[in-house]
């Protein structure tokens, strides 16, 4: 198991946004998570990546404990230190790209690399170059942020995150703020990361996306993992009333 | 006294004014910045004691300021300390202009969005490399114009060296003016600031042109 959530509580203020969800992803998975807005697929993923922290819960990557649970039920977490070394594991993929705008492209894929996990520059910029290949926009290796399209600049995002050579990568919304001609090259990216067994787990409300290239399907709704499975079942064949309503707001 | 001995005697004013003004932007630029972090401190008191600091500064004159620093350690404490203008010259200033400087600087650090400590942390930078390496230098891009302002007005505000008697520029010019009934001074005083204003434009203009690479 390349990561596993088990019994995560999380609450803001008297809000209680994700109730004893448990989420175990293998290698090689693809696992698309829907559910209305508000749900709590965001903080699901925050708290995977320790932008949250939980309440309660615990959290393992590749078999390491990140934070348990005491005898209290309450959260406990490795030291800040230790937490470090885990995000080597993962990368996210932000609804906003939120690449570094005073980095070329270049840059934004070598930095971290370089200075956080200690590669040679020739290195880097090789692997970098190698991902930008990848993701169509060699071309724009020596440009910067702003001068690229949406589009442009969330495979920038993703290649940066490939760049660090993660086991996991999560996606929340990536196609939510780009125009809707400009969501088929990013989503066409991830498809071929799929083809090649990249592990990942998205947010999403691209629903023949995520039909088309997950293996297993979440749905969640208020704070709690509906229903799960294939994405055939899920979509073709819900079981809960909840899942069959939401479902029925994206037909038409 | 003729046109010369009186841009030479000045001269020694014009190397004055300039001592306070970079000493103070020395002083002020580093310190605004730790007094803009300390404001965002995780103890309230720190906090508390850093935000009655910069109301002060902000809202008493520099020139009182100037004053109270001179006279204080005599007055407050007893105290007669030696060659004390100078010193207390700068650190008045430098005090008034660190909290200027925090303001902006603190104004600068919030307007980056937090996504951008997001991914830095998501990437496993450190705190340290997150901030130098990722907010700083666009916080410095932001506050360059507000910087400038600031910068231009310390250069017309060197001036009020003259409430401790220090024989700055604009003190000269007004006693010699007056020992030699002449308007000159006030024009050669007033031609220097200005000088010094142009090239302070002219290079703070270079230095936000330098980072017009990317928006
Ligand atoms: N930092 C926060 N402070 C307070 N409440 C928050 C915070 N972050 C999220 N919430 C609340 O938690 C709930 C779940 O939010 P979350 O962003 O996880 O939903 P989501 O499923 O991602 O929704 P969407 O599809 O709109 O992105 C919402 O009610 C939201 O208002
Ligand atoms: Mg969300």
């Amino acid at each position: 198991m390349i990561l596993e959530m088990n019994n995560i509580r999380k609450h803001f203020g008297g809000l209680e946004v994700l109730k004893d969800i448990s989420l175990g992803v293998d290698s090689g998975e693809v696992i698309s998570i829907i559910g209305p807005s508000g749900s709590g697929k965001s903080t699901l993923l925050r708290c995977a990546t320790f932008l949250e922290t939980i309440d309660g819960g615990e959290i393992k990557y590749m078999g390491k404990t990140a934070a348990h649970s005491d005898e209290n039920g309450n959260a406990v977490y490795v030291s800040p230190q230790e937490l470090r070394a885990f995000r080597s594991y993962y990368g996210l993929v932000f609804q906003q790209f939120n690449l570094f705008p005073h980095y070329s492209i270049l840059k934004n894929l070598t930095d971290a690399p370089i200075h956080v996990l200690g590669k040679s520059k020739d290195e880097a910029e090789a692997t970098a170059m190698e991902l930008l290949n990848k993701m169509g926009i060699a071309d724009k290796a020596t440009s910067y942020p702003y001068q690229l399209s949406g589009g442009q600049q969330q495979r920038v995002a993703i290649a940066r995150a490939l760049a660090m050579k993660p086991e996991i990568l999560f996606f929340d919304e990536p196609t939510s703020a780009l125009d809707p001609e400009l969501t088929g090259e990013v989503l066409k990216v991830i498809r071929q990361l799929a083809e090649e067994r990249m592990t990942m787990v998205v947010v999403t409300h691209e629903m023949p996306f995520a039909k088309a290239v997950s293996n297993r399907v979440l749905f969640m709704a208020g704070g709690v993992i509906v229903e799960q499975g294939d994405p055939k079942d899920v979509f073709d064949n819900p079981q809960e009333e909840r899942t069959k309503q939401f479902l029925r707001t994206f037909e038409r | 006294m003729t046109f010369s001995t009186m841009l030479s005697t000045m001269s020694a004013g014009m190397v004055k004014t300039l001592g306070i003004f970079v000493l103070t932007l020395i002083g002020s630029l580093p310190l605004g910045m730790v007094v803009a972090l300390l404001r965002k401190s995780r103890f309230k008191v720190v906090r508390g004691i850093i935000s009655i600091y910069i109301s002060i500064m902000r809202g008493t004159p520099l020139m009182l300021q100037l004053l109270a620093w001179y006279f204080g350690p005599f007055y407050l404490f007893g105290l007669n300390i030696g060659n004390w203008r100078f010193p207390a010259l700068i650190i008045g200033f430098v005090a008034n202009y660190a909290a200027y400087f925090a303001e902006i600087y603190r104004g600068g650090i919030e307007s980056i969005p937090v996504g951008q400590y997001e991914a830095a942390e998501v990437l496993g930078y450190t705190k340290t490399q997150t901030f130098m390496k990722i907010i700083l230098p666009q916080v410095v891009k932001i506050i360059m114009p507000s910087v400038t302002n600031e910068v231009i007005t310390l250069v017309k505000d060197t001036s009020l060296a003259f409430t401790l008697a220090y024989q700055e520029v604009f003190s000269l010019s007004k006693q010699i003016s007056a020992s030699q009934s002449s308007f000159m001074p006030f024009l050669i005083a007033g031609v220097f600031y200005f000088v010094a204003n142009y090239v302070v434009e002219f290079l703070m203009n270079r230095v936000e042109k330098s980072m017009d690479y990317y928006k």
